[in-house]
């Protein structure tokens, strides 16, 4: 649940995805397998996926996601760490 | 006129009629030569489904029920024919002997109803040449029809739209194919077993009645009722449970009102729809008049013909699931993402909020989670009457649902019921869920013995020391032959002089890993009594003070003294405050000035031990001035009284060296606090006269002890050139995106903080203590004033350098004002 409880928070921030395809765009829901959608999307190699030109908003399977550029006052490191210390602690349990 | 592609003259004319049943179809007749077109590839299954053994003529008759003049054996291969549905349906594929067939017990009840002529016969005909696409169509009206006995169904949303009915006619000019279904008996519908190719679809009609909202608005815009009087008559007189609310009342014999009520309702019906057929024979006949009549554009026609594949496109899945269905997802769904414990499975999220919005919490999580489900699944329009408060609220209420399901759900997986879902919502795999996901890296956590049991036993400190490198073992076996408890305050100071290196005070107080895994230990516990704190239940701290082991002897080095070694333990200090009490407080304060030397903080900031600190370094010491020196501060100032403070101070002198303290920026801060804070505390109490003798006199022996050890070594608390040198460097080059006029200009050390602390020791001592510091640092003071002429005279940079001449007799006189003196312009005069 941490990284879902993590993404939430940045609802309405804009992201940036990439894997090969690189997207950037403003997050507008998560869900508990990190699926994104994703609006106002704009593609940074366009040239090679010019599919991609036309579309706005996208939604995106979270498993195909590598990785997610956040910027860096986005997150709260501090709490970051504290509910990670949550989620070990509940684990232990 | 034609039916089902028949062509109308011939035979099928008569057939039509009903008269001339008796007749013997001609199959090549009705052919439509659709298997001409290809092979087709998997008809080796065909023999299995539909019997191998049997014999088709050509002259078949469907209407077997009035054939007692057919031949014997072509009614069993109907029969046999038949049967393979029946079967199907149920006793699966195997294939059945066919002499128990001839019987024909499925077919029995149906005799009755084949015995009423005509139409029957058609219905019987009808799947035979029905195209795909009028195959669809048919499914659909029977939606339609079925459609009414929903309306039970629970959503408000759902409240019947008039059964959506496409105008086929445009697109396909061929018959009109639902007039067939006029003349069925209604029962027909519900005895699937007399369709042949259209039947197992029939089947499914229950299920597929009801729409979701979605795409009701456009069927609405479809118009409606085409051959709907004889649908709805049909459902009427079926004996199958029927909504009573049924907008249509749809006696048989059919009268045009209700349909032009309907018109009424939506005027937004296609113009051939407004004068709607008095039967649907007539009705088929007069809408493709009307399209003769008027004959669409091509604009039109082509916007028509999208929107009626769109329509297609959505209707080719609708109505699989009820509305319940639906529902039941949602929630199970949402079960997922729910919980009734948001503080402890969506921390993050909930903190975070709450420090985004300045500690308000606006609207309820589930609220969130209800209207970001609703956009998600695409009801956030509210659907047919965009309602979207109704649908939010039903949402919430789903949400509420969720709550509840996740909530049971920790008792239900002890119950393996997770297994009865399987299959229900694809694979379920109880021990991998949203919760716990599929790791790429599976960490085997079996308790290692060593840090559990280091964290778990405090009293056994000697024994959990095996697990620390076996060096290290040595070296402390080694020292506690030597160690007298005497002794060994003395040796720690040396021994913290000679290395800056922490893992030997860390060894010292029970290894790197454990210090760390006691770190741990206080997070958890101070987690948990925050969030303690947050249920408003009662707090015991008494688990945190163990975790701190304050006062614990069986370490050399205390366990707590480490922990500010490490930048999160000492981040952790002002969270672990909030659950102390003033005792405890004063315990910890007393262990840390006990302990001084060890401070891991202390090395770095001193310049002997740590000549050229690095960057991150000076960040550490940064941060530790932030927090914890502010903790202490604050402490002293607010909670604590004079005896203590001295008592504090008591404990630095006597445990400490207290010269080799005074070399670190950080030891010169902390007795600069605590005498500073004691001599305020004096003037005020002086003004009140309530200090007692004793507590003066305690003072000033406290004083003598502490102006003793820092005698003769008073100039050792300016850091030397190279080291300030040093220091400026690394914090320029640390601060990079600085003004290029700062950074071109020589910085210089801020030595505010030791003439802070000579201000605060002179203050408190008599006037001989104030004429031994002005002995000592004379060379400083006037090093100072020289420094600051020779700014003044510096030509580039006059705002720059006047201001750092200014800075410099400010920090001077800080000190030379408690004496009575002041610096300025190069002269020392008396402050007047």
């Amino acid at each position: 649940m941490l990284f879902f409880s993590f993404f939430k928070t940045l609802v309405d921030q804009e992201v940036t995805l990439k894997n090969d395809i690189e997207l950037k765009g403003t997050l507008k829901s998560v869900d508990q397998f990190l699926n994104l959608k994703l609006d106002n999307i704009s593609c940074s190699n366009e040239s090679k996926y010019p599919h991609l030109t036309s579309v706005r908003n996208i939604f995106i399977r979270g498993s195909t996601v590598r990785y997610v550029y956040l910027n860096k006052n986005m997150v709260d490191t501090n709490l970051l760490q504290d509910a990670a210390r949550r989620e070990a602690m509940t684990e232990k349990k | 006129m034609s039916f089902f592609g028949f062509d109308t003259s011939g035979n099928q004319a008569k057939d039509r009629d009903g008269r001339d049943i008796q007749k013997p179809l001609d199959f090549e007749d009705t052919y439509k030569g659709l298997g001409d077109y290809d092979n087709e590839e998997e008809d080796f299954l065909n023999a299995e489904t539909f019997g191998a053994t049997a014999e088709f003529g050509t002259d078949f008759d469907f209407g077997h029920g009035n054939g007692g003049n057919e031949p014997a054996n072509n009614a069993n291969s109907y029969a046999t024919a038949s049967r393979s549905y029946v079967a199907a349906a149920s006793s699966g594929v195997e294939h059945q002997p066919q002499a128990t067939l001839d019987a024909s017990v499925d077919l029995k009840p149906m005799e009755s109803l084949w015995s009423s002529s005509g139409p029957v016969i058609q219905q019987q005909e009808q799947p035979q040449v029905l195209s795909m696409e009028e195959l669809e169509r048919q499914q659909r009206q029977r939606q339609m029809g079925g459609q009414p006995g929903f309306m039970g169904m629970p959503p408000p949303n759902y409240g019947m739209p008039p059964p959506p009915q496409m105008q086929m006619h445009n697109q396909y000019p061929g018959p009109f194919p639902p007039q067939g279904m006029q003349g069925i008996p209604p029962q027909f519908q519900h005895m699937p077993v007399m369709f042949n190719q259209g039947q197992p679809q029939a089947q499914g009609i229950p299920n597929q009645a009801q729409f979701s909202p979605m795409y009701q608005p456009q069927l609405h815009n479809q118009g409606e009722g085409q051959g709907l009087p004889s649908e709805q008559a049909g459902q009427g007189a079926s004996p199958a449970p029927q909504a009573l609310e049924s907008p249509i009342p749809a006696p048989p014999a059919l009268s045009p009102q209700p349909q032009q009520q309907q018109q009424l309702q939506h005027p937004m019906s296609p113009p051939q729809m407004i004068s709607p057929p008095h039967t649907p024979r007539e009705h088929g006949r007069q809408s493709r008049g009307q399209s003769r009549r008027e004959p669409l554009t091509a604009e039109e026609q082509k916007r028509l013909q999208i929107r009626q594949a769109k329509v297609e496109k959505i209707l080719r899945h609708s109505g699989l699931m009820t509305p319940r269905d639906k529902d039941f997802i949602t929630r199970y769904q949402l079960s997922q993402i729910v919980t009734d414990d948001p503080y402890n499975e969506d921390f993050y999220f909930q903190v975070y909020k709450i420090i985004q919005r300045g500690g308000v919490v606006g609207e309820s999580n589930k609220d969130l989670i209800a209207r970001a489900y609703l956009e998600h699944s695409g009801h956030r329009l509210g659907g047919r009457y965009k309602r979207a408060d109704v649908a939010l609220q039903r949402m919430q209420s789903q949400v509420e649902k969720a709550v509840t399901v996740a909530k049971e759900r920790p008792q239900k997986s002890k119950d393996h019921s997770d297994a009865a879902r399987e299959g229900v919502l694809g694979k379920i795999s109880s021990a991998m869920n949203s919760k716990a996901p599929r790791r790429q890296l599976q960490i085997p956590v079996h308790k290692t013995g060593d840090e559990s049991a280091i964290a778990d036993d405090n009293s056994s400190g000697k024994a959990s020391r095996g697990s620390t490198p076996a060096l290290n073992v040595v070296t402390q076996s080694l020292e506690k032959v030597e160690i007298s408890q005497q002794s060994r305050a003395r040796r720690r100071s040396s021994y913290a002089f000679t290395s800056v290196d922490q893992s030997s005070v860390l060894s010292r107080s029970g290894g790197r890993k454990f210090v760390l895994s006691l770190i741990e230990t206080v997070y958890e516990e101070v987690l948990e009594l925050e969030a303690q704190l947050r249920g408003g239940s009662n707090i015991d701290s008494t688990a945190l003070w163990e975790a701190l082991h304050i006062g614990d002897e069986s370490y050399e080095v205390c366990p707590f003294i480490s922990m500010l070694s490490f930048d999160k333990g000492i981040k952790i200090m002002p969270r672990i405050f909030n659950f102390l009490n003033n005792g405890q407080k004063l315990k910890l304060l007393q262990t840390f000035f006990g302990e001084l030397s060890h401070l891991n903080i202390i090395i770095i900031s001193s310049y002997k031990t740590n000549a050229s600190p690095t960057e991150s370094q000076l960040k550490q010491i940064e941060l530790f001035q932030a927090v914890f020196l502010k903790i202490i501060v604050s402490f002293l100032s607010s909670s604590a009284n004079f005896i203590e403070i001295m008592g504090l101070l008591l404990y630095l002198i006597k445990n400490n060296n207290v010269s080799f303290i005074s070399t670190s920026k950080i030891g010169l801060n902390l007795i600069t606090v605590l005498i500073s804070r004691a001599a305020l505390i004096r003037q005020d109490i002086n003004r009140s006269n309530v200090l007692s003798s004793p507590e003066i006199s305690a003072w000033n022996e406290v004083y003598d002890k502490l102006f003793t050890s820092l005698e003769t070594k008073l100039s050792l608390v300016f850091p030397p050139k190279e080291y300030t040198d040093k220091v400026v460097r690394t914090t320029l080059g640390s601060v990079s995106g600085s003004p290029p006029v700062i950074a071109a200009s020589p910085q210089h050390y801020d030595q505010a903080y030791i003439w802070q602390f000579l201000a605060s020791l002179a203050l408190s001592g008599k006037l001989n203590h104030q004429r031994i510091i002005i002995d000592e640092i004379r060379d400083e003071i006037f090093g100072t004033i020289n420094v600051a002429e020779e700014l003044g005279k510096g030509q580039e940079d006059q705002p720059a350098s006047q201001y750092k001449k200014d800075k410099l007799y400010q920090d001077l006189n800080l000190f030379l004002n408690v004496m009575g003196l002041v610096a300025r312009d190069g002269e020392i005069t008396e402050l007047k």
